[in-house]
């Protein structure tokens, strides 16, 4: 549904939510139920310094419940991937109605905030569209736009929570919702401007993709090549030349390891106990017997590996099927 | 068959060093006698498995005899330069193929140049 999906682009474009219009929303979004409820979950919550976490908590189990409680679900289904050229136009009944709770449990004029708040539902919808699309840059400015522009409902909003909060929850998260709250308020620098894009995945990544195209070409070898002879000036003392020759590999490393370039992972008992390897031969008669030597002297053995003995036992069974006809001769 | 072989020496010629290393770069086989000692030793490598398993079963007093008389034909079936016993330790440098101490893998005579020079490290004149 276009709810689920709004609710979704908000996530992603949460991070460019400003924090008055976060607090608003979070008011909505709680009291969807009564006001008891909404209260509930606005002290249950920790207040955090970023309210943007928040916010996708709450889409997140807004999400879950309205998924629930949706009776259209092949529909929704159906209308999340065409949703995407929805307009945020025709708003969600139970937006409206969370807009209409939170307008009715606030003291102030209910219908002024009410409408400010689906003004500001739409307009997020609009920037979560537009985001989508990719425009990224226009939505910059209309968030910052719109903080410049809209404080007063917003501070009302945050002010009104931070009311709420302060009731409930203890010292230490009130002293630090206030200074997060006068931090985003006074210092509007923060959030508002453009972006320079200097971090941003989508820039980066077809840089990327050439760079791995163009990478292989001899020329660059052979540049390569000779940077690194010119680069590599002759040793100036004795150290400098062992080094030299560790790197090459003429020098061993020292202290000296002795099982360097022996990765045998096998256990003694796989070397030893090589029986199991025996089954394909039949159990009595000269080949047997042979057989049983050919393991005594592999298991002796300290300088082949499993996989090696192994092959030996395989060659000799390979042998011995073929030569069976003349076997059955004698 | 000469083709094969020409390709052979060819690419046995073209060794050479990547590292600029200063003293002699060899880029060939000091003879065709140490060429051909080199190919001895490389299908030697290759069948030595082999060799021994089938000796593994001639030298066997509990194997049947028609077994091991079949074992017999079969290795003398192999190349014959895959048998160890072809290969000669010649000198390294010059190809002798008597005079040469194992350890050094060099020919008395080189051997001694070097050692004169102080170019082997540990060697010293005997006095006694």
């Amino acid at each position: 549904t276009s709810s689920v999906l709004s609710k979704d682009k908000d996530k992603s474009a949460v991070s460019k939510d400003s924090s008055p219009e976060g607090a608003a929303k979070r008011q909505e979004d709680g009291a969807e139920t009564p006001k008891q409820k909404l209260l509930d979950v606005i002290g249950g919550m920790k207040v955090e310094v970023s309210y943007r976490k928040k916010l996708q908590q709450l889409k997140a189990s807004e999400n879950k419940k309205q998924a629930m409680n949706k009776l259209e679900g092949p529909d929704s289904e159906g209308s999340v991937p065409q949703g995407i050229t929805e307009r945020g136009k025709p708003l969600n009944p139970e937006l409206v109605k969370a807009a209409s709770a939170v307008a009715s449990s606030l003291p102030r004029d209910k219908k002024q905030t009410e409408s400010e708040l689906l003004a500001q539902l739409r307009r997020h919808e609009e920037t979560t569209d537009k985001q989508k699309k990719g425009r990224t840059i226009n939505i910059r400015n209309v968030i910052s736009e719109m903080t410049i522009k809209r404080q007063s409902p917003a501070q009302r909003g945050v002010r009104i929570s931070g009311r709420i909060s302060l009731q409930l929850d203890e010292d230490g998260q009130r002293i630090r919702r206030e200074r997060s709250s006068a931090q985003s308020m006074d210092s509007r620098s923060l959030k508002v401007g453009k972006r320079l894009n200097i971090f941003t995945k989508a820039s980066t990544e077809p840089e990327h993709a050439l760079k791995t195209v163009s990478s292989p070409t001899i020329w660059d070898l052979e540049f390569a090549k000779e940077v690194a002879a010119v680069t590599a000036q002759p040793p100036r003392n004795g150290f400098e030349e062992m080094i030299q020759w560790t790197k090459e590999g003429i020098l061993w490393e020292f202290p000296i390891d002795n099982e360097v370039g022996m990765e045998d992972d096998a256990e003694f008992h796989e070397h030893i106990f090589l029986d199991k390897h025996l089954e394909g031969f039949p159990k009595e008669g000269p080949i047997r017997h042979f057989m049983e030597l050919v393991i005594c002297g592999l298991s002796k053995n300290p300088y082949l590996s499993v996989k090696q003995k192994v092959e030996h036992i395989e060659w000799f069974q390979n042998y011995f099927e073929e030569k069976k006809e003349l076997l059955q001769e004698i | 068959m000469a083709v094969a072989a020409l390709c052979w020496a060819l690419r046995a010629a073209r060794q050479v060093l990547p590292s600029p290393c200063p003293g002699q770069v060899r880029s060939y086989y000091v003879d065709w006698r140490m060429l051909r000692d080199v190919k001895r030793r490389k299908i030697a490598y290759e069948y030595a498995d082999e060799r021994l398993r089938i000796n593994a079963i001639r030298k066997n007093s509990i194997l049947p005899k028609e077994l091991q008389e079949v074992a017999d034909k079969e290795i003398a079936a192999l190349p014959r330069d895959s048998c160890p016993v072809r290969i000669r330790n010649r000198c390294v440098l010059t190809s002798r193929p008597r005079g040469v101490k194992r350890r050094w893998r060099l020919s008395r005579i080189v051997l001694r140049h070097f050692a004169d020079h102080a170019q082997m490290s540990g060697i010293q004149r005997a006095m006694w």
